[in-house]
């Protein structure tokens, strides 16, 4: 099987492109961290990527609404390049100021293959402050999601002050219908946080989390699934690790639910 | 022309921002708002077209979405309106960026004297609210007359088509350059001149300047280069240089040390050599994994055989006090330009805080400039800024109120890295410089920022002076030119490296200049942020986010590419050269020319008296008590207690998670709420071994003896490492000193005396422990001068000292992250163990502080017994043995039982008559004193042999086991229940003072 290239964008304020490139690499992807600038000065080629992953961070400093800037250098330089990497098939994930850049360029929700067009917002959350903590998470199992597939509760860490889901409802109602929601808040048990703090951590509507375009090759979500990239990163693994200790549970196999997400993007090229 | 875009939130939507608002000026000053609506201004000084103004309005400044926005002023309804912008020449990070995007939208560059401005207004609607009301709200919650300025509207005075008008702080400096040649006839005239600049000599260092500039040599050739006399560049670099900041005179000074109890009487020659770096290089000597200690802008120690980690950790007190957010976000941001600095650059992989500040509901008669509750915001929030938007993880931090900040806050900013051992085959650790390098400074430019610290500013403010004194760190710059340095280092293309901070390029340059042994500087070459700079203004500026780099010149193209490439701005500054001498010039003409070796030469020790006062001298006394008989409230109260209750509110503002490297999190347990011992983060992806790192902070104990506040602070730091799994052979340390002023005055500082005291006592203890435990010191700085006057009721003023600080920073590496343990009980039926024991220690604790003693046994640290503890308890740790580990801390075993109890959510049942005891003999005093060299640890039964073996004859007990039902009950002495009370119960008092902030 030829590699699975993935882009990891960089610069101007980004600053998860370490962890996610190394999660991209855990899933089977190769990864490269590139400039935004080398994209704009075409040194590098979308040609050569099937998985683009615009990261965390706080791009432009996010002093103009968070991933605005990012989009409009993004949309203004390379626009039409963007526009033709998705068309040939290829896959894009926006977690957190990815997230917001993609909502802003109009990537996401891209109803009808309009890629151009902002109709979905993330705002600050309701608790009024950036927040730094781990939530359950619901799949919606029947979402085209790729990223999702074959998931359906996971646990991830969310780190973010402008997380707050928010459209109109008639957005709402086309998103709900198209099944693009593809990630929600959660209790521990997979029910809905039915906006609850702090198992909604931002007052999101309908505990939304992530959304995907009607492909589900676009895919963008607040938690930071690079973030659990081993089984130590989640909060409860001394609890896990005294338990296997003591042999009353398993060692942990195989990859994270987080690593998942990514290799799920590099195993739809397999099929 | 100037125009105005207004943005705000969609009616309807909520608006967070407001809503904060309001419930500050509900919970602060119990004024009554019914809603606050924010108006964000864009105010764009440049010549664009309608159709431009447009464009940027509507596709950068307005998300169709969610806001609303208008060239015009918005139509909001509001009783009172404030607005508050920055003042001239402070950092407009928003208004930077703003300038960035538009350039890239409109595809054109803004004008040299184009600018791009951001402020807010605020809509506020209540028919209770007064004009005081509003003006309190502006001045002590949305705004700080430092730095920003502001303008208030009642309904009546409100223009709805003009709105807050069109304002454009801009720096207007209409000043020609001018360097100034100086006097120095007499020593009288160099002093007042020294006293008219604010330069700051010490009187004693006069003599030695006038000598060096009156050398018949040094006139010689100066007269080469067409200079005679000092130009006030050459002596402001002078003053940097010889600054106690700069140069730790303090530290480096000859204390006459006397007790007149025993008789002792020392004179000791720099505390600095004989207590921080002896030690220290004989332990390097020792220690393999020593890699770079006292040198560079921070310590290395090794990872494994191909990473390094870098250490550093300062304060930024004075600005912070002065203006909150500002003064903790430049010392955050500021702080991680020291690991960059460091080696040839490493990337930085953690941050800390250390917040010290008066008490949170303060409502006496003393009016500091902030209230504490205020400078508290400002400072979580600088460092929340800073350090979330540098994508560096704030996983430790701590917090801590006393009287004694009142005067001055304490700001501790801690900063980690990690580089390759090796760079292009070369150590990465080793870096020097070559005659022909070239001297580059990268990242942000140099406006009248910082100049003369915080004190000076003689200039009278005016509409367009600037506010430059006290700054915002620009993270977002700082960001860009991180990443750029790294590549830039990987690619082999970074001789040297080294922060500009404090100084700025007067101390960058000027100490980077010895390696080569000369440069030569011309200094119309530095990109400034407005005209109208004087030179020496230009050379001493502290403007922040700026490395100094030296390159060699045949990397020059390649290097400046990638600066272009990372929107980094880079600039040659001159050379480096071996001619002995500092050069400096502008647009040609001299400006300074001095022998770099100048400054190692002749300047006379600061001196300070010391004399000891034994705690029984000074009156401290055991205080007369009978055991309380409600206990469970008594540890109600203690849990409840500002320093020992649950500050999750702040933890969960810094981002702790990315980079992915998280193992052991700031808060840890079922429920994520309880503070964990140490941080411990996975560095390198991919590798299982753990870097652990703790801090520790406990002034109290100063109150009886510096010496055991010392040792207790640094032996804290160690068990926290230890508990969580920390290797007892692999223990570095960083020693951060606050301290109140030490020189002796008859008026001004009576205790001078005393004070200078505890510090030689202080240093004592960091070289004994040092040893003792195997501690390098891989860093560290000072910071005296801890004191403010404070106005009090009737107009006098109050001095308010700090209380003796040291905050000791400790880093362990773990060779197998499996090996860490946390602190919540994990299973029902395992055994409770108390390791070390409980002596009759309650001096200076929070026990005897509650009911309003001091005391006088303060806790003591025993090194040898310690260490033996903390070897056999990391090896049962090794074998798997301990299920859970806490030391016990400030509030002794009451309240770190009650936090064990609260992180698993399960029940404790403990006897205290089985508890290992020295001399305490009472159940208020088991409970809490403060003993160190103690852990609470929890135990599988079935492994409880193979425990105890291991453990050896260290002094421990089980005494209780882990209980289903989620209660704490402790027996006492004579077997009778003394405290039993729900998990619910110890939680909801430990979290009542702070659990609703978020």
């Amino acid at each position: 099987m030829t590699a699975i290239n993935a882009l990891v964008l960089t610069g101007y304020g980004l600053n998860c492109d370490h962890e996610t490139a190394y999660a991209l690499e855990l899933a089977g992807a190769k990864a490269q961290r590139v400039h935004i600038n080398a994209l704009i000065d075409g040194s590098v080629s979308l040609d050569n990527f099937q998985i683009m992953a615009f990261i965390g961070g706080f791009s432009w400093g996010d002093d103009h609404g968070a991933g605005v800037v990012q989009a409009v250098r993004m949309r203004t330089n390379i626009g039409d390049k963007l526009l033709a990497y998705i068309a040939r098939g290829n896959l894009v994930i926006g977690i957190c100021n990815g997230f917001q850049c993609l909502v802003n360029l109009g990537l996401l929700p891209g109803f009808d293959g309009d890629y151009t067009n902002r109709s979905v917002a993330l705002i600050n959350n309701d608790c009024g402050n950036f927040r730094d903590d781990w939530v359950h998470l619901t799949v919606n199992t029947a979402s085209p999601c790729i990223f999702t597939q074959g998931l359906s509760q996971l646990d991830l860490p969310v780190r973010h002050g402008e997380g707050k889901f928010f459209t109109t409802p008639e957005i709402y109602r086309r998103l709900s219908a198209n099944q693009q929601i593809a990630l929600r808040y959660a209790t521990a048990e997979g029910h809905p946080a039915k906006g609850a703090f702090p198992l909604n951590p931002n007052g999101s509507l309908d505990d939304i989390a992530g959304i995907c375009d009607q492909t589900g090759r676009v895919f963008g979500l607040m938690p930071h699934p690079e973030a659990y990239n081993h089984w130590t990163n989640h909060p409860q693994w001394p609890h896990l690790n005294e338990r296997i200790k003591r042999g009353l549970a398993q060692d942990p196999q195989g990859l994270t639910p987080g690593i998942q997400i990514f290799a799920n993007a590099v195993s739809h090229f397999a099929k | 022309m100037a125009s105005r875009i207004e943005v705000s939130l969609k009616p309807g939507l909520l608006d967070a921002e407001g809503e904060g608002l309001r419930r500050k000026a509900r919970d602060y000053f119990g004024i009554q708002i019914d809603s606050v609506r924010t108006v964000h201004i864009v105010t764009i000084d440049a010549a664009l077209g309608d159709e431009q103004l447009q464009r940027v309005q509507h596709e950068i400044f307005t998300n169709p979405v969610t806001q609303i926005s208008s060239l015009a002023p918005l139509a909001i309804e509001a009783d009172w309106v404030i607005w508050v912008g920055f003042r001239p020449g402070v950092r407009d990070n928003a208004g930077a960026t703003a300038v960035e995007a538009m350039e890239d939208l409109l595809g054109q560059r803004l004008g040299k004297e184009e600018a791009v401005y951001t402020s807010k207004r605020y809509c506020l609607r209540g028919q209770a609210i007064k004009e005081s009301d509003a003006r309190r709200i502006a001045a002590e919650l949305l705004a700080n007359d430092i730095i920003q300025q502001w303008k208030i509207f009642s309904r009546d005075q409100w223009r709805p088509e003009e709105g807050v008008g069109i304002i454009i702080p801009k720096v207007r400096l209409d000043h020609v350059p001018t360097l100034t040649v100086l006097p120095i006839d007499s020593d009288e005239t160099l002093q007042r001149l020294s006293d008219e600049r604010n330069l700051a000599l010490n009187p004693n260092d006069i003599p030695v300047i006038r000598a060096y500039f009156l050398d018949p040599r040094v006139q010689a050739e100066r007269a080469k280069v067409g200079l005679a006399e000092p130009t006030d560049l050459e002596l402001e670099y002078i003053s940097q240089a010889r600054s106690d900041h700069c140069n730790h005179n303090t530290f480096r000074g000859l204390f006459h040390y006397s007790d007149p109890e025993t008789g002792e009487d020392e004179t000791i020659s720099s505390l600095f050599k004989t207590c921080i770096e002896a030690p220290t290089l004989t332990l390097e000597k020792q220690k393999p994994w020593v890699v770079s200690v006292l040198w560079d802008n921070a310590g290395v120690g090794r990872f494994d055989d191909h990473h390094y980690y870098t250490i550093t950790g300062e304060t930024h007190n004075s600005p912070s006090n002065m203006e909150a957010y500002g003064g903790a976000i430049t010392g955050i941001v500021g702080i991680y330009r020291d690991p960059l600095g460091t080696g040839r650059g490493s990337r930085l992989i953690m941050g800390s805080y250390g917040f010290c500040v008066g008490p949170r509901d303060y409502a006496g008669d003393l009016k500091p400039r902030l209230h504490p509750r205020r400078l508290l915001d400002g400072v979580i929030e600088g460092v929340r800024d800073g350090g979330n938007k540098s994508g560096i993880p704030t996983p430790f931090g701590q917090v801590l109120f006393d009287h004694g900040y009142m005067g001055k806050c304490l700001v501790y900013v801690t900063a980690l890295g990690i580089m390759p051992a090796k760079i292009n085959g070369k150590p990465s650790e080793k870096k020097t410089i070559l005659p022909g390098d070239l001297v580059v400074m990268c990242g942000g430019r140099v406006g009248k920022d910082g100049i003369h610290g915080v004190t000076a500013s003689s200039e009278t403010f005016s509409e367009h002076t600037p506010a430059g004194h006290v700054q915002i760190g620009d993270p977002y710059t700082q960001k860009k030119m991180h990443d750029f340095l790294l590549e830039a280092r990987d690619e082999g293309l970074i001789r040297f490296i080294t922060d500009n901070g404090g100084g700025g390029l007067s101390s960058s340059v000027g100490e980077t200049a010895r390696f080569s042994n000369g440069c030569k500087i011309q200094l119309e070459k530095v990109p400034l942020k407005y005209a109208g700079l004087d030179q020496w203004e230009i050379w001493v500026s502290e403007s922040q986010e700026r490395m100094t780099v030296a390159i060699a010149p045949e990397h020059e193209r390649r290097f400046f590419e990638l600066s272009a490439r990372h929107g980094v701005e880079s600039t040659v500054i001159g050379r480096y050269t071996n001619t002995g001498k500092l050069h400096i010039t502008f647009d040609g003409k001299p400006c300074a020319y001095v022998d770099l070796d100048l400054l190692t030469a002749g300047f006379p020790q600061w001196r300070f008296d010391a004399q000891w006062r034994s705690p029984q001298d000074r009156g401290l006394h055991e205080p007369v008590l009978r055991e309380p008989r409600d206990h469970s409230q008594l540890l109600l109260d203690m849990l409840a207690r500002p320093n020992i209750c649950s500050k999750n509110w702040i933890a969960r503002q810094y981002d702790h998670e990315v980079q992915g490297t998280s193992v052991i999190k700031p808060l840890m347990g079922v429920d994520r709420d309880i503070p964990s011992d140490a941080a411990v983060l996975r560095p390198v992806l991919g590798s299982s071994r753990g870097l652990a790192f703790s801090q520790a902070l406990l002034p109290f104990y100063s109150r009886i003896d510096a010496y055991h506040m010392t040792t207790c602070t640094m032996d804290e730091a160690v068990r926290r490492l230890i508990a969580v799994g920390g290797d007892p052979e692999h223990l570095g340390g960083v020693d951060n000193f606050c301290w109140p002023t030490i020189q002796y005055h008859p008026v001004d500082n009576p205790d001078g005396r005393f004070k200078a005291a505890q510090l030689v006592r202080s240093c004592r203890a960091l070289r004994d422990l040092c040893l003792a435990y195997g501690i390098p010191l891989l860093s560290g700085k000072d910071s005296m001068y801890v004191d403010g006057h404070l106005p009090g009721r009737y107009g006098e003023s109050h001095k308010v000292s700090a209380l003796e600080s040291l905050q000791f920073s400790a880093t362990s590496v773990i060779p197998d992250i499996r090996r860490c343990v946390t602190l919540d009980p994990k299973m029902v039926g395992d055994l409770v163990y108390v390791i070390g024991s409980t002596a009759d220690e309650l001096g200076a604790s929070e026990y005897y502080d509650l009911l309003g003693y001091v005391g006088c046994q303060v806790p003591q640290v025993h090194p040898e017994a310690f260490l033996t503890r903390y070897r056999a308890l990391s090896k049962a740790m090794g074998q798997g043995v301990v299920a859970s580990c806490h030391g016990i801390y400030r509030g002794g075993l009451g309240v770190h039982l009650a936090l064990k109890a609260m992180a698993g959510r399960l029940g404790l049942e403990v006897n205290l008559d089985a508890l290992p005891a020295d001399g305490a003999t009472r159940n208020d005093k088991l409970l809490y004193a403060e003993s160190a060299g103690r852990f609470i640890v929890t135990i599988d039964p079935s492994r409880q042999g193979l425990f105890e073996t291991v453990m050896g004859d260290v002094p421990l007990a089980c005494i209780g086991k882990v209980t289903e039902i989620p209660r704490l009950v402790i027996r006492g002495l004579d077997g009778e229940t003394v405290i039993d009370l729900t998990v619910p119960a110890l939680k909801a008092a430990w979290q009542k003072p702070f659990g609703d902030l978020s």
